[in-house]
């Protein structure tokens, strides 16, 4: 069994504070990490690769500095792992970025599945995974939490609606996996050692994946960043369940709502 | 001169302080309690390579040398001292007599179990009148074939109660002295007339075991004669200036976590209408803190490298140990200032940390001792020969 799974890194959103007021941005600290969703996407990759043998590959579209996230995903026990880097792939927005990382799965082929994170922590997009199955023409499952084999189909436990549910998928596929799934191992102190001093990043650039200017032109254009008004807290309603519909009841009548 | 730490290096320390965090820092307060590290913790550790960091991998371990060996210490230092004492004497001093002096069949046999975190080691030098007198010991060892019979008993052996290997010293010519006369073992507790004796009720680091070890005729094969015959001071010696330099670095952690907490407390305790941040004296305080663990972060990691590239470092060893103790007890100390009153509470973690701070001027060489060692290593350049 063959996984690609698509990681991204970022910056750590636990080093960047946010001022409402001044409307701005702080980076306190910059430490870069891979996205959270993506860990667990790697980690449940890892998950099959214990239980039933499997190459895994991580790949990563960004800049040089993403070697970093890839010797991790290969200290966490990846096979390999390919960076597309280019400086003609700057400023990319969520159609280019998928059309890209499509092009250099579609150049692993064969495989079996693709693992992506739900969403990313830094832009929140939950773009690239629903784009790249339509893009390589594969079925897809999102939000998913476990993933293990039965036969040749992939058995999936997923979120639907805040509640998780089993699917069934045939391969290959492409699953997005939730943040809420089982965190990440520690990658072993050896392996660290070794991903930097013994393994190997591939490096793809436009040019190997055969990208055009023409396709790699944004369609959306960035005109800078302004922030949602504050939400005022609204009131807090808490002990069991039936007291709680009885409190809300009660305040809905008293503001004359129902 | 580039002072970047390299890039696996980073990783691993990001590693380390995630696990740290997330496994040992929420037992800490447990471990000080029930006076215990959890064996399940150890054999997490383990699992990620975490009980045999400088070793080669050749050998079961991590392969990262003394400058990975002190960043975990350093991590594992700032959220519970006791667990960085069970991993410091196993890692630091018991298993690396073994690494520095062991032949390829030793390091084969013992180093490898050591070094994957599934055997525990301690190093037993000090006894009841040898102290910082270290070469009046008077364990024996005396010969029987092709055996030797090893009787006396150790004190104060950190990992005492939990050691499954030991490296011992014992005298086993009375006649020549330290240089000579006395020869380092590989003993394996479990032994016939291996046995542990009292166990130490200590002011701090409760939750790393610390013991008498008895041993009444123990037979043990010359196989396991560690190093040369006659050398085990050197052996010792050696072992110790290594484990000085990771003990330096538990230090800073625990310094670094001191100053932390001082920030923290500092930035949230409110007096006369103002966070108490505010306070020049507060703030004195901090950039003192600051100033002298920056020196000290500086000291241990060039040591490191010292080590790892293969330059004499006795006397920067000694210098870790002695300044990254004083340093840890004189910022734990403002911490549990700044805290005021309720840094003297079992409530809050400066307090522990102030009963740990205090063994680290004593053991491993007392800083009177790391000051004559600093100070022969001196002279020596100038021609002087000190003696203690």
């Amino acid at each position: 069994m063959r996984i690609v799974v698509a990681i991204k890194q970022i910056l750590d959103p636990e080093g960047i504070t946010v001022n409402r007021r001044r409307e701005r941005i702080f980076i306190n600290r910059e430490e870069r990490i891979i996205n959270p969703a993506d860990k667990c996407a790697l980690e449940a990759a890892l998950r099959l690769k214990d239980a039933h043998g499997a190459e895994v590959i991580a790949l990563s579209l960004g800049k040089p500095a993403a070697d970093d996230a890839l010797r991790e995903a290969l200290a966490m026990g990846a096979d390999s792992a390919v960076l597309i880097s280019d400086k003609a792939l700057a400023g990319m927005d969520a159609p280019t970025a998928a059309m890209v990382l499509a092009r250099a799965i579609e150049r692993l082929a064969p495989f079996d599945l693709v693992l992506a994170g739900q969403t990313a922590a830094d832009t929140g997009g939950d773009q690239t995974a629903g784009r790249l199955a339509e893009l390589l023409g594969l079925p897809q499952v999102l939000q998913a939490l476990e993933l293990s084999l039965d036969g040749g189909r992939l058995q999936v436990v997923r979120l639907w609606d805040g509640k998780p549910v089993r699917a069934a998928v045939s391969l290959p596929a492409l699953v997005a996996v939730s943040p809420l799934a089982p965190p990440a191992r520690y990658p072993h102190g050896a392996r660290i050692m070794n991903a930097y001093r013994q393994m190997q990043v591939s490096v793809w650039t436009a040019q190997d994946l055969g990208l055009t200017p023409e396709e790699l032109t944004p369609n959306i254009e960035s005109r800078g960043q302004v922030f949602p008004p504050e939400r005022e807290l609204g009131t807090v309603v808490e002990g069991p369940p039936a007291q709680m519909a009885g409190e809300i009841l009660s305040l809905l009548r008293m503001r004359r709502l129902i | 001169m580039d002072f970047t730490l390299p890039k696996e290096y980073e990783l691993l320390r990001r590693m380390i302080r995630d696990f740290a965090r997330q496994e040992i820092a929420p037992l800490a307060k447990r471990v000080d309690v029930q006076e215990e590290v959890p064996r399940e913790v150890i054999r997490k550790a383990a699992e990620l390579g975490m009980m045999g960091v400088p070793f080669p991998q050749e050998y079961g371990g991590m392969g990262a040398g003394e400058l990975g060996y002190c960043i975990l210490m350093e991590e594992i230092g700032k959220v519970c001292t006791s667990t960085a004492t069970v991993i410091g004497a196993h890692t630091g001093i018991g298993a690396m007599a073994i690494y520095l002096d062991g032949t390829p069949e030793q390091k084969k046999k013992y180093l490898t179990p050591l070094a994957r975190g599934e055997k525990i080691a301690a190093f037993a030098l000090t006894e009841a009148n040898a102290g910082s007198d270290a070469a009046a010991i008077r364990t024996r060892a005396v010969r029987d074939g092709d055996d030797f019979i090893l009787t006396g008993s150790k004190m104060f052996i950190t990992n005492g109660p939990i050691a499954d290997i030991v490296s011992v010293m014992a005298v086993t010519d009375p006649s020549l002295g330290p240089r000579g006369g006395i020869t380092a073992f590989i003993v394996e507790m479990d032994w016939k007339g291996c046995s542990v004796g009292k166990v130490e009720d200590k002011m701090g680091i409760r939750g790393s075991g610390t013991s008498e070890l008895i041993f009444n005729e123990v037979r043990v094969p010359k196989e396991n004669i560690l190093g040369q015959f006659g050398a085990g001071f050197v052996t010792f010696m050696k072992t110790l200036d290594v484990g000085r330099v990771s003990l330096g670095a538990a230090c800073l952690g625990g310094a670094q976590a001191a100053l932390e907490r001082s920030i923290q407390w500092a930035k949230a305790r409110t007096q006369f209408g103002k966070a108490i941040v505010h306070n020049q004296s507060i703030q004195w305080m901090i950039a003192n803190m600051a100033t002298e663990i920056e020196a000290l972060r500086s000291l241990v990691y060039r040591t490191a490298w010292m080590v790892d590239t293969g330059q004499p470092f006795t006397r920067y060893a000694a210098m870790c140990k002695l300044y990254g103790s004083e340093v840890a007890s004189r910022c734990i100390s403002q911490a549990v200032q700044i805290y005021g009153a309720l840094g003297y509470s079992r409530d809050v973690e400066v307090e522990r940390m102030f009963r740990d701070a205090r063994i680290a001027e004593i053991f491993e060489g007392t800083n009177e001792i790391q000051r004559i060692v600093i100070a022969s290593d001196i002279m020596r350049q100038e021609g002087v020969r000190i003696s203690p």
